[in-house]
């Protein structure tokens, strides 16, 4: 078996992240939600590529700082992370961004409206039939209001 | 349906990466390059943080990069969120504690940025780093004052001088010395602060325009742009 | 030979200066960008033509491979390093600015430079990392890109794509990850030198199986290829046409790059082949199933995008030849069709009778789709042949499967290219805009491009067999990289 050691139980943190936030991507609602599933699953994959490159007793790679002559680790997974850090901060930013501009538009987050809502504008504009339909589930849990489709016999607009 | 799929690939993947692990020797890399780069870093570079002198100068493109990545996010944001809508109401001002600690605070976060850029060389920090925490000591006083927004002009001026700056030093080195990016001015004396060539010149021009463009960044999510001339 | 470096570094320049430019004059900062592309193209203009046209490589700021990032520069990447600048400048959009919307204007022009300087970093780049990094570029730049148009559904596109796009980077982050942590370095040529005897195992495979389906996000590729209707429909057609022509191939070289140097000779193929075969299905009946343009058109280069995986994943210089000459096929067609759609972006009813308002540009699909499904002498025949070809060579089941779902999906491509045909030539009493005469003109190049390879295939088909055969050979990659690749591997063995 695998013995627990400190690194193990860090390397098994590493892939637990990066697997919370696939889980969390694939099942939310929320954009928002989603984003910070991804937050979670980049945290995963840089905790990842650190320990790629840790080595057991070693210091830090900046000379002058241990004794000298002690064995380093390696300095460039680190680097790695920092550039991939800094590509997740802008790529979050942007999302969270593009987020205000859809919240602005719609006055929501949820996944599976904005689909509904999506589908229905770019129908009306390219002047296509949308799928789906306007009624809500039987229930009477209605949806947004969307447009609603025009009736049998009617002319199409 | 789609939280069975969900959860079923998940475990899917995490027995697979489980199953990889444990035959990767964690502990014990193999480093190759990294043990190369250990070896000669202090005589052809010269700076004391190796890991500075593999971002500036081992892999000083993807450093270009990667400032590019974050000009491209700060640009595409600004593209998406467009101006100021005029008739916004303006933000209200904060309260004591948040203006009276943003006066203190400015002053310090820039010395404490400008310090961490600066030894990028010497310590863990550089140009990254410090540039978020000066973004940070201009974007308290906007969230204690938000009436008092950053002039657009002077930022995107900086930003986009800072990263001129870069590619310039790097082209410098293209034409005196035949090789993009190649540390140039010599190594200096090891841990001193004029030391490793053009390594703390391209940590100030990276520190510069990240934070100009995080701050910019900033602002335009929180709708305080001032209006384009 | 250093220069190489100039076309990635002065499209980024440009794009820094751009704004502050755009506020001193804003006619110098249109100028800027296609100029700048310009120069990028007659450096490597002058490089492919150069007499040593031997591969080289450059030791990016003089540190020499391992411990430096390298740009190996043989046929194949100058090849896709040219189709960059030029079919930037394709797209470029040359329509006058409104008045007081400098600002805009000028960041979309820096992304478009970003856009295309991390496309030509990709197409030179060898070490893995930094493909990586250019890789993230050109999809933060695309992300701008798309949500151009502004509306409500862009933005939603956009919001969508991205979050996609950030999962797929962060499979193929944890593929490099394990990589690394296998062999202990970044260097493509390095890696390929250590592959037989440390990437064999499960290991190796799984990492390739995350890189193919994180880079295969923008290569559109089944699964990760949810995002191409929405922006599809969303997105400006130059944008659309520049994703789907030429960016989608850039995605495919890096894929490609990894199974040659790196994994040639392992199970690693067979998964681009299924998962090739699923995606010209998925594609190709998507695409029956459009009623509009654009969409259409975008699902039917989901199906083939699929059908270049199938014909990189044949082995040999035969495979790497058939999947070029489809590759280069689609960058050419696609980019006339989505400069068509720029109009023609309605349903396909509402195009009814698009061939009398518009009978130069209905001429030319027509052109265009006969090429697409394959109809001989046209160039799309040769490049289906060359497929199917290597295909039946193969001979096992998996490539007998894969080589009838082409056959099929031919049949489906067909139908729907010859029912919107048709459409077009219906009698119609409110016949649609005419696409405007930039964009026919521009695809009316195209349409001259192929008829001129028509003739010319010949000399074409040889120069790509050489591009093909300098690309697939592994080994000499490596000794480009290292000349003292045996002295070299044989201390990395028993060391």
């Amino acid at each position: 078996m695998i013995e627990l050691d400190f690194v193990t139980i860090l390397y098994c943190g590493a892939i637990g992240l990066l697997l919370i936030g696939a889980a969390g991507l694939v099942m939310c609602n929320n954009l928002f939600r989603m984003l910070l599933a991804l937050v979670i699953a980049e945290a995963g994959v840089n905790l990842l590529l650190i320990l790629a490159g840790y080595r057991g007793g070693a210091t830090a790679p900046i000379l002058g700082f241990g004794p000298a002559g002690a064995p380093m680790v390696d300095p460039v997974p680190q680097v790695l992370v920092l550039t991939a850090i800094v590509i997740g901060v802008g790529v979050q930013a942007l999302a969270v961004a593009v987020m205000v501009r859809v919240y602005r538009a719609y006055g929501t987050l949820d996944v599976r409206e904005l689909k509904t809502r999506f589908e229905f504008e770019v129908a009306a504009e390219q002047g296509i039939e949308p799928p789906g339909s306007t009624e809500g589930p039987a229930g009477g849990r209605p949806l947004s209001p969307v447009p609603p489709r025009p009736q049998h016999g009617e002319a199409r607009p | 349906m789609r939280n069975v799929a969900a959860i079923l690939f998940t475990g899917g993947l995490g027995f697979l990466l489980l199953v990889i692990a444990s035959q990767l020797g964690f502990g014990e890399p193999p480093m190759r390059v990294g043990q190369g780069i250990l070896d000669v870093a202090a005589t052809e570079v010269g700076a004391a943080n190796i890991v500075t002198s593999v971002l500036l100068a081992y892999r000083g493109l993807d450093t270009l990069g990667e400032l590019s990545i974050l000009f491209a996010a700060a640009t595409a944001a600004g593209l998406v969120l467009g101006q100021r809508r005029a008739s916004a109401a303006p933000d209200p001002e904060a309260g004591f504690i948040l203006r009276a600690g943003a006066d203190l605070l400015f002053p310090l976060l820039l010395v404490v940025g400008f310090y961490i850029i600066l030894h990028g060389h010497l310590t863990p920090g550089g140009g990254f780093q410090g540039g978020v925490i000066l973004a940070a000591a201009f974007f308290i006083g906007v969230l204690a004052r938000p009436a008092e927004s950053l002039d657009h002009t002077a930022i995107v001026v900086i930003e986009g001088l800072a990263g001129a700056a870069f590619i310039g030093i790097g082209l410098w080195a293209l034409l005196a010395d035949g090789e993009f990016l190649k540390p140039m001015l010599g190594t200096g004396t090891l841990g001193t602060l004029v030391s490793a060539g053009t390594l703390p010149l391209l940590s100030l021009a990276i520190g510069l325009k990240v934070g100009s463009e995080l701050a910019g960044l900033m602002t335009s999510l929180s709708g305080t742009e001032a209006r384009e001339p | 030979m250093s220069n190489v470096i100039l076309p990635v570094v002065l499209p980024l320049l440009a794009a820094f200066l751009m704004q502050p430019l755009a506020r001193l004059s804003a006619g110098v900062a249109r100028l800027a960008g296609p100029l700048v592309l310009l120069a990028g193209l007659v450096l490597l203009l002058q490089l492919w033509f150069a007499p040593q046209s031997a591969p080289f490589t450059v030791a990016l700021g003089g540190f020499a491979p391992p411990l430096g990032i390298v740009f190996h520069v043989d046929q194949l990447a100058l090849l896709f390093a040219m189709a960059v600048p030029l079919f930037t400048l394709f797209f470029w959009d040359w329509s006058a600015s409104g008045g007081d919307d400098t600002q805009g204007r000028a960041r979309q022009d820096a992304l478009m430079l970003l856009l295309a300087a991390s496309a030509t970093g990709l197409a030179l780049s060898g070490d893995l990392f930094n493909i990586y990094v250019f890789y993230e570029l050109m999809a933060v730049a695309s992300f701008g890109l798309v949500s151009l148009r502004g509306t409500g559904p862009a933005q939603i596109a956009t919001v969508r794509y991205l979050l996609l796009s950030a999962f797929g980077s962060v499979l193929a982050l944890t593929g490099i990850a394990i990589l690394y942590a296998q062999t202990g370095t970044l260097n493509l040529a390095q890696l390929g030198q250590l592959a037989p005897a440390t990437l064999q195992g499960p290991a190796g495979l799984a990492a390739f199986a995350l890189m193919l389906v994180g880079f295969g996000v923008k290569a559109e590729l089944f699964p990760v290829n949810t995002w191409v209707p929405e922006v599809y429909a969303t997105a400006p057609a130059r944008i659309a046409g520049l994703l789907a022509g030429l960016i989608s191939k850039l995605a495919v070289l890096v894929v490609v790059r990894l199974l040659v140097v790196v994994y040639q000779d392992t199970g690693a193929a067979q998964l681009m082949l299924v998962l090739g075969t699923l995606t010209i299905l998925f594609g190709e009946f998507a695409a029956w199933r459009a009623r509009d343009f654009p969409r259409m058109i975008g699902f039917s280069s989901i199906g083939q995008l699929g059908i270049v995986f199938i014909a990189f994943s044949i082995p040999g210089p035969w495979g790497l030849l058939a999947g070029l000459a489809v590759a280069l096929h689609h960058l050419l067609i696609k980019s006339a069709l989505f400069s068509l759609a720029n109009r023609w972006s309605g349903s396909l009813e509402r195009l009814a009778g698009g061939a009398r308002s518009a009978p130069v540009a209905a001429g030319l699909f027509v052109l265009l789709a006969l090429s697409l499904i394959g109809v001989p002498p046209l160039p799309g025949f040769w490049t289906k042949i060359l497929v199917l070809a290597g295909l039946a060579q193969e001979g096992s089941g998996l490539h007998l499967t894969a080589l009838g779902a082409i056959l099929l999906v031919t049949a489906i491509e067909a139908n729907y290219l010859f029912r919107f045909a048709t459409t077009l030539y219906r009698k119609s009493d409110s016949p649609p805009a005419a696409p405007g005469r930039r964009d026919v003109g521009a695809a009316a190049l195209i349409g001259v491009v192929i008829v001129v390879l028509t003739l010319q295939i010949d000399p074409v088909g040889d120069k790509l067999r050489d591009v093909a055969r300098e690309a697939a050979d592994r080994d000499g990659y490596i000794s480009t990289v290292y000349p003292s690749a045996q002295a070299r591997a044989g201390r990395e063995v028993s060391g």
